[in-house]
């Protein structure tokens, strides 16, 4: 299946596009367009786009959407999901230390990357790296 | 960046809920009218979504980016934000003059005067300096 969002991806879109190839679509194909074009391609999930299904809602990530439009239950993607909710946005509540850290990364993996679909490729090998290491805490 | 908003009177949680984010942005109220940040992409990306939630609330936003056309004016906004920040930092350096600071308290107080530190105030690379010599222990 193919998914479409806005070029320039940071820590938002790396956390969706891992938890898609991971949990929605192995063979998820992405598809980059420049922020504000339209129409969007068609027979493409757009995602983290203003005003699409899977964007961000009620002040939460788009990952946080994607959870709650797929029923993830898995209380680890949770945790990420507060985190990435608090790295992307800024929040009136913050729990979170890792959040702005994670969010200076994933920028920073997007500036050596030559290309957005690259900058998601890495942005797995962190997003694998954290549930991994979250997995191995004693749960909340 | 300018924005221009407006949500229901109703349910009051929801305008005191935008008008915190705003100032936690660090975005400057200009004759209770405009609200006003200077454009990065970060500050772009947060009032995009910022505009996604004030529409979810029933309300209405107006996003630009734009120019100041007369001469000065630019410096002017420019030295109101930093006076703002400037006042913060005077205010961290007059309680680390104090004798029991607490230094846990002050130092999250730094970080969250630099998110809104546009313009790399000089008084943010002192108040960090005293920070870092005000700990005991081996820096004493």
């Amino acid at each position: 299946m193919k998914w479409v969002t806005w070029e320039h991806v940071g820590v938002d879109r790396m956390a969706c596009a891992w938890l898609i190839t991971k949990y929605l679509d192995p063979q998820a194909e992405f598809l980059f367009v420049p922020a504000g074009h339209k129409p969007l391609p068609e027979g493409a999930e757009a995602f983290d786009i203003p005003g699409v299904r899977l964007s961000h809602h009620r002040g939460h990530c788009t990952f946080y959407t994607m959870l709650r439009e797929y029923d993830l239950a898995d209380p680890i993607l949770h945790r990420i999901a507060q985190i990435v909710d608090e790295a992307d946005v800024m929040q009136e509540v913050a729990l979170e230390p890792a959040a702005p850290g994670l969010d200076l990364i994933c920028r920073g993996i997007r500036l050596i990357s030559p290309e957005d679909l690259i900058a998601l490729e890495r942005g797995h090998l962190i997003y694998d790296a954290l549930y991994a290491q979250l997995q191995s805490e004693i749960p909340l | 960046m300018l924005l221009v908003y407006k949500v229901p009177r109703e349910p009051t949680a929801g305008r005191a809920y935008v008008w915190r984010k705003l100032k936690r942005l660090g975005a400057i109220l200009l004759h209770d009218a405009v609200w006003v940040l200077p454009a990065t992409p970060w500050t772009r990306e947060q009032l995009q979504w910022l505009a996604v939630e004030i529409s979810e609330l029933g309300g209405e936003a107006l996003l630009w980016e734009s120019r100041l056309v007369l001469d000065g004016q630019e410096e002017a906004l420019v030295q109101q934000f930093q006076d703002r920040v400037d006042a913060a930092y005077q205010n961290i350096l007059k309680e680390l003059d104090q004798e029991h600071t607490d230094l846990v308290a002050l130092s999250r107080k730094y970080q969250q005067v630099k998110t809104q530190d546009y313009f790399q105030s000089e008084l943010g690379s002192l108040v960090r300096t005293r920070l870092l010599s005000a700990r005991g222990g081996h820096n004493a």
